[in-house]
């Protein structure tokens, strides 16, 4: 297990632990012939209630492995498994607030703490010393509860928008979190889709944003997470999702006269249906293995450019097969175990794939439509 | 992570923390996606909360991030706290840089790890360049295609130099395995960047010789044939002029073996204005056996039928881009 793919939410996808380094016997087993909805709402159910000790490594990102768990069972119409006032609320206890207006200037984020650990309890006054507010993890909140129906335009989104500028670099980039951490791609796209959930452009200068990502473009057509760096799926999506949201590029842009778009049309294109391996699955870079989750990076993307009618589905729909577990879930390779994160990006591959029985899905979000439209 | 379980000695049976009361994770009413954390990581972070509201910058604290980072690499705030805690002891950061190594080569890759290796080479400044980039490829050795192990390469050379042995540098790896595109990136990144060659124009000439070299010796390898296009970014006028692009085309389709990506060269190529002599027309028609069904007379829509056929699991592609030629003269 060299590899490890690239991931949007700051999610580590687990490696080393010894259960996926040989996988079980029973992993092995001749695939299912079919999209098993009731195991994998059965799969996602037990994550709702429990998720086992091999998260626990994880617990820095509890709002995104809620956010796969809730936003999963959404996509497979089986919202019914959920409170949703008990997660409205549970979702909203993680909102660093400021004490004072005053406060949006100084340099912090007054977004969503990822989890427990970065939100102590407050002190004897009231006051909650630290503040670590995440960009990833304000995205899976918004995200969350719009799954759950609860009305946005009740939140506090002016502390979250006007601090949310202080995350913003120079160069157009984000860094999540005003401790200081890396910047680039997966976090324009956190702070675009913000903006976007909350129907409000002030937490972000777009232009600078987009001069970033035009910067990401590689010479092969792809993008990279940050300038310079090799094309990858994620970072695609990212960049063209980000666009989208923020309006540089029309949808089905394919349909319409692609040569005068912000971004060299015709090359990510190419770049993108080279994705597409011998085997159906979807590899993340040029000369990787498939991966089931770039089935989602890769096909989101070509969705918005209105290019996903170009794939072999069948191709594709047999490769992600092979990835299903008969525990439920997907897991990244063939033959491995499943977790969260390819489950999720498993069942929004079969979404984009028209699969029966399961929700569409409003690629640029990364949910389902309905939740995107606030239909819940 | 487990196999040291065993040894492991609880913190509440340490005498040097029998001071501190542990501060338990307050999940508040209702939790969904609680996780069924294991004691040792329990016991681990229920001390970080309490080390931390204290603000206890202390050696004992430094040991105590330690443990917490190994259960939990992705923790930013426990990074954070490392960091603050270092600042105040004046730690040795060379010792921080063999810790960080550590845990890169153990395979535990995050985000974190690399922002926080950022930081302490920050502090140590251009002494550490030259034996960062070594411990670098150290990891790298270990997996070429190491995103985050390219990102901070990229940003050492960019913040503290030490350009001059790149270029052998990716030649070595591309010897070792000429299909990692991790690879040909780095070597993009430094032909385009390094303040030693001149830049794209003047590299141009000589990296062509070279990929065209990588490919005839893998023609099914699209990283190099990328790469050849990407040495005409922003001009494609000089890409369909070049002779040795047109001619190494015509030379994989003159094997009729592995030819994909010298079809979809070509058919760039003429989609951007090169005007094809009767060669390339007959090398075409070489690669299309079938009676039943004769080739169009123009030529990128005879290659589009055939990459239809030939890259079959493409198929709708190329029969969008046949719909969307420009109409033959």
């Amino acid at each position: 297990m060299a590899a490890r793919e690239w991931n949007p939410l700051d999610y580590d996808v687990e490696e080393g632990e010894e259960e996926e380094e040989t996988p079980s016997p029973s992993a092995l087993s001749s695939p299912l012939p079919y999209f098993d909805r009731d195991r994998h709402v059965a799969f996602l159910e037990m994550m709702y209630n429990l998720m086992p000790y091999h998260y626990q490594s994880q617990e820095i990102n509890r709002l995104t492995l809620a956010f796969f768990t809730i936003s999963g069972l959404h996509l497979l119409q089986a919202l019914d498994r959920v409170d949703k006032e008990r997660v409205a609320d549970w979702v909203l206890s993680f909102q660093a607030h400021p004490r004072s207006k005053a406060e949006l200037n100084n340099g912090q984020f007054y977004g969503f703490h990822g989890s427990r650990t970065s939100q102590l309890p407050p002190d004897e006054n009231g006051v909650s010393a630290h503040n670590f507010g995440h960009l990833a993890s304000t995205y899976c909140a918004l995200a969350i509860l719009k799954n759950v129906g609860f009305n946005l335009s009740t939140i506090d989104k002016e502390s979250i928008l006007i601090s949310m500028r202080n995350l913003q670099q120079p160069d157009g980039s984000f860094m999540p979190v005003h401790i200081g951490a890396e910047t680039d791609l997966r976090f324009v796209y956190c702070a675009a889709a913000i903006c976007f959930m909350l129907e409000d452009w002030r937490g972000m200068d777009r232009e600078k944003a987009k001069e970033y990502i035009l910067n990401c473009q590689s010479y092969d057509g792809g993008f990279g997470l940050t300038p310079g760096l090799e094309s990858h799926g994620g970072g695609t999506y990212c960049a063209v999702a980000s666009l989208r949201l923020m309006g540089y590029i029309e949808d089905d842009l394919l349909s319409k006269n692609a040569s005068s778009s912000v971004v060299n049309v015709p090359l990510l294109l190419d770049w993108c249906m080279q994705r597409q391996a011998a085997d159906g699955g979807f590899q993340g870079r040029a000369n990787k293995p498939s991966d089931t989750c770039y089935a989602f990076w890769i096909g989101a993307v070509l969705r918005i450019l209105g290019g996903y009618k170009f794939i072999d589905k069948v191709a594709l729909h047999r490769f992600l097969l092979t990835c299903q577990s008969e525990f439920g879930g997907f897991s990244k390779y063939p033959g491995t175990l499943p977790d969260i994160y390819h489950s999720y990006y498993g069942y929004t591959a079969f979404s984009l794939l028209e699969e029966p029985g399961l929700n569409p899905l409003c690629a640029e979000l990364g949910m389902t439509d309905l939740a995107a439209l606030g239909i819940i | 992570m487990d196999s040291d379980e065993g040894d492991r000695e609880p913190l509440s049976r340490r005498a040097e923390w029998s001071d501190v009361i542990p501060l338990p994770q307050d999940d508040g009413p209702n939790p969904v996606v609680s996780i069924a954390y294991k004691e040792d990581f329990r016991e681990t972070m229920d001390y970080f909360r309490a080390i931390y509201q204290a603000d206890e910058r202390s050696p004992r604290a430094l040991c105590l991030t330690r443990e917490a980072i190994l259960a939990n690499p992705g923790n930013y705030t426990v990074w954070h706290f490392r960091r603050l805690v270092l600042q105040a002891l004046n730690a040795d950061l060379y010792k921080e840089l063999d810790f960080l190594q550590q845990i890169a080569n153990s395979n535990a890759k995050n985000y974190q790890l690399w922002h926080h290796r950022r930081w302490v080479i920050e502090r140590l400044g251009a002494d550490a360049r030259a034996k960062e980039l070594e411990l670098n490829k150290e990891i790298l050795s270990r997996d070429t295609k190491n995103y985050h192990a390219w990102s901070h390469r990229q940003w050492v050379l960019q913040a503290l130099g030490g350009w001059e042995d790149e270029l052998d540098y990716c030649h070595c790896l591309l010897e070792q395995d000429v299909f990692n595109n991790s690879t040909w990136n780095q070597r993009y990144f430094v032909i385009t960047r390094s303040p030693f060659l001149g830049g794209l124009k003047a590299m141009r000439e000589s990296e062509v010789r070279y990929t065209v070299k990588a490919i005839l010796a893998q023609p099914n390898n699209e990283s190099p044939w990328r790469y050849l296009r990407g040495l005409y970014k922003d001009d494609i006028e000089a890409l369909v002029d070049d002779p040795q692009v047109s001619s190494v085309c015509l030379k994989v389709m003159n094997t009729k073996s592995n030819y994909i990506f010298a079809l979809i060269m070509l058919l760039d190529l003429l989609c951007n204005g090169f005007q094809p002599s009767q060669e390339f027309r007959d090398a075409v028609d070489a690669l299309w056996t079938s009676d039943t069904h004769p080739l169009d007379s123009d030529l990128a829509k005879a290659i589009c039928y055939i990459l239809e056929h030939v890259d079959s699991l493409r198929a709708g592609y190329w029969m969008w881009r046949k719909s969307k030629l420009p109409q033959a003269a």
